[in-house]
């Protein structure tokens, strides 16, 4: 199945066909998003930040990532998750906006910067996790991690006024009140 | 309200930042960083008080750690709305989510910062009253987030609510 066969699949998709003709759905799947947005740059930031040695305590590396991994994970999903009720019905359009692009692609080296970090970095943690300021690898990654994660976000807000629609606006809608 | 909003959306510096493509993005791309800052912020300092972080800690040292990042990331985050709101003042005098959000964010500012003076110098965990002021200050960062995403979506949030001329 190529490419664009997935995109429009996922754009005739029932989900999709709902969020389009839904009125009140979009509003609270935005504010869902920006709402698990910013608890996933707070707490990530809140890890990078003690790794940079800001502030420069001795709370343990592991202990601060530890309290903060299930908050950062379950907003990512949720994250995840509103993200593509909001890509669904405008796909195409979407697929084909180059900050939409760029942001996933911002989003493929947050994660790959992540995993680095985890599987190379984080070996020799128990050396450093009481050192007020990590080893460098360590604080680069964090300063990769704040850099990137900004750039999410900015690209993010980015879509929304690049976009556009590919579907009509529908004209023909009731509101509950008289004109 | 409405005509003063009106009005100033004519004012040079207002239609300015309606003509400019990307102050307002960029605006809000900072007022959504900040909201992380604000929000997390605070939600360590209160799942702190109900003993679900940090509490190998004393709240004092939750609160110095991250109170000073709380205050300084509300007052861009204030400072971005507020030039936003100049960009748009008709939008946003017409909107309930609008008001809401902003009686909302002068009741969780003084119950964070009241929250911060009652708990300052008590030591161990927070039983009742603490733990049900915490957990109602999450729940209305969680009501002014919403609140201000659906600014853009007032008629179809609030339907005949709406303040402004039905758009």
């Amino acid at each position: 199945m190529s490419v664009p066969a997935v995109i429009q699949g996922i754009y005739d998709s029932g989900v999709a066909e709902w969020m389009r003709h839904s009125l009140k759905a979009m509003p609270f799947v935005e504010a869902a998003h920006v709402l698990a947005i910013a608890v996933v740059f707070g707490s990530i930031l809140v890890v990078d930040l003690r790794l940079l040695g800001v502030p420069n305590d001795r709370r343990p590396v592991t202990v601060v990532s530890h309290e903060m991994l299930r908050l950062t994970w379950g907003a990512f999903i949720v994250a995840v998750i509103t993200g593509a009720l909001m890509f669904a019905p405008n796909a195409i359009t979407y697929f084909g906006n180059t900050a939409f692009r760029f942001k996933m692609l911002t989003l493929l080296a947050a994660g790959i910067n992540m995993l680095v970090f985890q599987f190379s970095t984080a070996r020799s943690m128990a050396q450093w996790n009481l050192d007020p300021r990590p080893p460098v690898a360590a604080r680069t990654a964090a300063m990769l991690s704040i850099v990137l994660w900004i750039a999410v976000i900015f690209l993010g807000r980015w879509i929304g006024f690049t976009k556009g629609y590919d579907f009509a606006v529908p004209e023909d809608i009731q509101f509950d009140f008289p004109q | 309200m409405l005509e003063f909003a009106k009005w100033l959306g004519t004012t040079p510096v207002s239609v300015a930042i309606q003509s400019s493509t990307w102050l307002t993005p960029l605006l809000q791309a900072i007022h959504i960083l900040m909201i992380g800052l604000v929000f997390v912020s605070m939600l360590m300092i209160a799942l702190r008080v109900l003993g679900l972080a940090r509490t190998d800690e004393t709240f004092d040292a939750t609160w110095q750690r991250f109170a000073p990042w709380m205050w300084r990331a509300l007052l861009v985050m204030v400072l971005t709305g507020f030039v936003l709101i100049i960009g748009e003042p008709y939008r946003e005098a017409g909107a309930l989510s609008f008001w809401l959000k902003m009686a909302l964010i002068a009741v969780a500012v003084l119950s964070v910062s009241g929250l911060g003076r009652t708990l300052a110098g008590r030591t161990g965990n927070f039983a009742g009253g603490p733990r049900a002021a915490a957990l109602a200050i999450i729940m209305i960062w969680i009501a002014i987030i919403f609140l201000g995403r659906a600014i853009a979506y007032d008629t179809e949030v609030w339907g005949a609510w709406h303040l402004g001329a039905p758009s």
